[in-house]
């Protein structure tokens, strides 16, 4: 019998008074995460620094690069990925966070692969205030799509999950990742 | 202005007029400085306007707003979500650049008004003639010569410099107004105009205090000060100063030396009153950073706390007033509501407070200067007595342990997300090493205490918990030494200028770190043992002063305090940074011999493609820290902040994809020719240390480096790339212009990769690249972004 899907649009709230304005993230659930990204033509998937604390997310970031989803590795988390193994099938590139965001505004960057700027970019494991400040570039002053599936409520994200406990959080994740067509 | 009219001293004549009185107010001597002014002394608003536009073309300002609303006006609010224009007509991109403006004159302001305070102070004590004495520098006051044009000799010089600034930051703040400015770069170009000032706010600050005060005058190996919240004898009266002017500070001093009582009272200060009273007096000694002051207060141990300004908590009366410990405020811009006893006599006072008045604002610093330590005195026994503390006791912390459910709200509260559930959850069960974790990563700003369901008051429980730490705390800090002198440029600036000396490194600004403070003396370490020089200053050098080695030794006592290839130099406190920047502009003056005169445009020209420095403000919090970091900015100096910078919402960022912006003339010909993407950006964040540390490497790259300083250069790049991201970077290859450029020690194996990779041309007989780099090296080269300054268009 399949476990019970995770409602990840539950407490959906901003942390420590991290409210921008009227316009928050939608929150939305794993199979409709999934959807997105499958349907997206460029999609970038942000991971952050955090990602070296826990093995579990690093494994379910492979599996959506496996899928095809180019990753940006940002802080130092690249390391993580390069010692998990040797022979990653992922595309992946080091990108410092202020920068790529700064790129990802602007519609002459034509992305890692030099084949057009992305549509849709998808953040994990990231330092929360860092990437939540940094995203409200991409909310104000960008046309791509952003989706948080991270463990807290982004509100500056057009799309994320609420806040979830550890073990909900990585069942999502795995439910997200069945849904992404690869 | 001085530099404008003249009138020689003397008596004259007006023939031909009568009963007619002329009054003369004041007069200015000739000046003798011979230096040819150059274009911009005293720069107004739109003078260096197309120096800025050159900046911003190649570094992009970009925002990440904190809040999609605009709130300034009876209009609003209203939403700029998405770059919507407000009921004004200005849109959130604008809106943000003029927030940016903002926070850069409120910075500066900040600066200038302490400068402006210290000078008024100093002239009623020691005349407008005491001469300016900074050590043995012909270049006293490079920051002043540079943007005011004139040179100073006496401390009363600097009145009209500081007219100059309070008049230009008025003009901008009235841009800020409704209705004013509707440009994103003329924003910019404003807010590097306060950057910009804001250096010389903070130079005439630390001129005349290290002229007046008897400071160390630009001297290596100055004493070393005590740090810590081990360091004090808490049997003793103490007397805590906190803020950073210590003008008030220095008459307590004089008192407890006159007296004798150095002895018998402790003198402590917090942030950068603490550098400074050092300076004064090495018997003084130092708590720690802005960040230990509610730590502090709530151990009990301060009989008398003593304000100045800036930096200082809000509720530092609130917390005292708790524990018995008065306050005396000293300084107008932080006066808590006390009752203004300027006038009083001291006894009366002192009655008054020991009675039991929460404190007095003092403007009479001869009377603050007695008044505190009888204050102490008396206080001491009384508050011993008692027994004044808010840590708690052993039951105490047991009991406040046992009341957390661990709902998580401290996490979310906290600026850092600290993990505090799980230290409660593992104190219950006795094990308390996560909460001295905490404690070096907890900046002490006590969010999480409004957030706790059960009023737990969870900043006196970390201590509590880390107290075997706490009474270990101690290090110790070598006392800020002013300027970098003219014999140490002299010696160094051509090493900087060629490259052999990797870099300049300033770790600045406040104690807002990510990890904790322990990141930055990494940082420090790692640089250091590489040959960077590393300058420090503010909160952060009283930081580094924490950390030792196996032997016990710090980084102040490892390291040489010369300003030269892999040294450790402690400036002093925030406005000693204008020294800092003044290296850079006595490098352009002093090994380059180009003038300072009124010529920032040319000398931060030469600086943005010559000199490999780069601010390192990790746990920047003030807007101090943004009006430092950006008038470093447009001298050409790169900054880097930490995660928690972005939050000053604006970044200047270079598109390396962008090759046209990637351009500089050759000043010998007047040619446009393309450049590797040095240094690449103006002011960015890094996520985490290990992406800091090769970031920094990378940011002192300047095109004008030799083959054997980029090769070094590249050596540090690859190397810390390579150790701490776990990868060679994408773009080592941009920064070779020849088979000279390659670090030594990999140059086979880079040839290999240039040829594999990039299809670079590589002839394997006498390992030379015969294509591949975007330009080729010239030693007499000559880069210029100022289409002026081209010996073509000269002639």
């Amino acid at each position: 019998m399949a476990s019970k899907s995770i409602d990840t649009t539950l407490n959906a709230v901003p942390f420590h008074a991290n409210i921008p304005g009227p316009k928050s993230a939608k929150a939305i659930k794993p199979i409709v995460a999934g959807k997105l990204i499958s349907k997206a033509k460029r999609p970038l998937l942000v991971v952050g620094s955090d990602i070296l604390r826990n093995q579990s997310i690093l494994e379910k970031a492979i599996k959506i690069g496996e899928k095809g989803i180019p990753i940006a590795a940002t802080g130092d988390s690249l390391k993580g990925f390069l010692e998990y193994s040797k022979n990653l099938k992922v595309q992946i590139k080091y990108i410092n966070l202020n920068a790529l965001v700064s790129y990802l505004g602007d519609r002459e960057w034509k992305g890692f692969d030099n084949k057009g700027n992305y549509d849709l970019i998808i953040f994990l494991a990231n330092k929360y205030y860092y990437a939540s400040q940094l995203m409200s570039l991409l909310k104000n002053f960008s046309k791509v799509k952003t989706i948080s599936i991270d463990r807290y409520y982004y509100p500056n994200a057009d799309m994320s999950f609420g806040n979830l406990k550890e073990e909900d959080f990585l069942q999502a994740l795995d439910e997200m990742i069945d849904a992404i067509k690869g | 202005m001085i530099s404008k009219k003249y009138i020689d001293k003397g008596t004259f004549s007006i023939e031909g007029l009568e009963n007619i009185q002329i009054n003369i107010g004041e007069i200015f001597e000739k000046d003798d400085w011979d230096e040819p002014v150059g274009p911009t002394p005293e720069p107004e608003i739109a003078d260096l306007r197309e120096w800025d536009y050159k900046l911003l073309d190649r570094y992009k300002p970009i925002y990440s707003p904190s809040c999609d609303m605009c709130c300034y006006c009876t209009y609003g609010k209203c939403d700029l979500t998405g770059n919507k224009e407000g009921a004004c007509g200005i849109d959130l991109e604008t809106h943000q650049a003029r927030q940016s403006l903002f926070t850069c004159l409120t910075g500066a302001s900040a600066h200038t008004a302490h400068a402006r305070h210290l000078l008024n102070n100093f002239i009623e004590r020691y005349g407008k003639d005491h001469p300016i004495d900074i050590g043995s520098s012909n270049v006293e006051a490079p920051l002043t010569r540079l943007i005011v044009g004139i040179r100073p000799k006496v401390i009363g010089d600097f009145i009209p410099v500081l007219d100059y600034i309070e008049e230009q930051i008025t003009q901008m703040l009235a841009t800020i107004h409704i209705g004013q400015e509707g440009s994103v770069n003329d924003f910019e170009s404003k807010t590097l105009h306060a950057g910009m000032l804001d250096l010389i706010g903070m130079e005439v600050s630390d001129i005349v205090q290290m002229s007046c005060l008897g400071f160390p005058k630009s001297v290596e190996n100055t004493p070393f000060a005590e740090i810590g919240m081990g360091v004090i004898d808490s049997n003793k009266p103490v007397i805590l100063c906190i803020g950073h002017n210590v003008a008030a500070v220095t008459y307590i001093i004089d008192y407890m030396e006159e007296q004798e009582l150095f002895d018998k009272i402790e003198l402590a200060g917090i942030c950068c009153t603490a550098h400074d009273m050092t300076r004064y007096d090495a018997r003084a000694k130092i708590i720690g950073s802005m960040a230990s002051q509610l730590r502090y207060i709530r151990s009990g141990i301060p009989d008398v706390i003593v304000v100045d300004e800036q930096c200082v908590r809000a509720d530092v009366l609130k917390e005292a007033k708790k524990l018995r410990i008065p306050v005396i405020a000293t300084n107008e811009k932080i006066m808590y509501g006390l009752p203004n006893r300027s006038l009083d006599d001291v006894n009366e006072i002192l009655e008054d407070i020991v009675k039991g008045d929460d404190g007095a604002f003092i403007l009479d610093y001869d009377k603050v200067g007695e008044l505190v330590p009888k204050l102490a005195m008396k206080m001491h026994p009384i508050r011993r007595d008692m027994g004044y503390s808010a840590i708690p006791s052993k039951e105490e912390f047991k009991d406040l342990i046992e009341s957390c459910v661990l709902c998580g709200n401290c996490q979310k509260a906290c600026p850092t997300l600290l993990d505090v559930p799980r230290a409660m959850e593992l104190a219950k069960d006795g094990d308390l090493t996560l909460f001295e974790e905490l404690r070096g990563k907890c900046i002490g700003c006590g969010r999480c205490e409004f957030e706790c369901p059960k009023d737990i008051p969870i900043l006196n429980v970390i201590e509590k918990a880390s107290m075997e730490n706490i009474i270990k705390e101690k290090g110790l800090v070598r006392i800020g030494r002013g300027q970098m002198s003219d014999p140490e440029i002299r010696e160094e600036g051509r090493n900087i200028v060629l490259g052999v000396t990797p870099g300049v490194i300033a770790i600045i600004g406040c104690p807002n770190y990510p990890e904790g403070s322990r990141d930055v003396y990494e940082v420090a370490e790692e640089m250091l043992q590489r040959g960077y020089i590393i300058v420090t200053s503010g909160c952060n050098a009283l930081d580094l002063g924490l950390y030792k080695d196996k032997e016990g030794k710090t980084l102040y006592e490892r390291y040489g305090s010369r300003f030269v290839k892999g040294n450790f130099i402690n400036t002093g406190p925030c406005v000693s940074n204008a020294h800092i920047a003044g290296a850079a502009v006595k490098i352009a003056n002093i090994f380059a011999k180009r003038n300072l005169r009124g010529n920032w445009e040319e000398i931060a020209d030469y600086i943005l493609n010559r000199v490999g420095a780069v601010g390192l403000a990790w746990g920047g919090y003030a807007q101090k820290a943004y009006s430092i970091g950006t008038g470093c900015n447009r001298l050409g100096v790169p900054v880097v902040v930490g995660p928690h910078g972005v939050k000053y919402r604006r970044s200047y960022i270079g598109r390396p994809y962008k090759k046209e912006e990637w351009e500089v003339y050759d000043a010998r010909s007047g040619n446009l020719e393309p450049i590797e993407c040095a240094p690449e950006h103006l002011f960015i964040a890094a996520e985490t240390k290990a992406e800091l540390m090769p970031l920094l490497a990378k940011l002192c790259i300047r095109p004008n480096d030799t083959h054997l300083g980029r090769s070094i250069k590249l050596t540090h790049y690859i190397e810390l790339s390579e150790k701490y991201i776990g990868t060679l970077p994408d773009d080592w290859h941009t920064f070779i212009r020849t088979e000279g450029d390659l670090p030594l020690a990999k140059k086979e194996t880079l040839l290999k990769i240039l040829e594999h990779q990039h299809g670079w041309k590589i002839d394997w007989t006498k390992k030379k690249i015969i294509e591949g780099p975007i330009r080729k090296l010239d030693a007499s080269w000559q880069p210029t972004n100022v289409e002026r300054l081209c010996k073509v268009l000269e002639r």
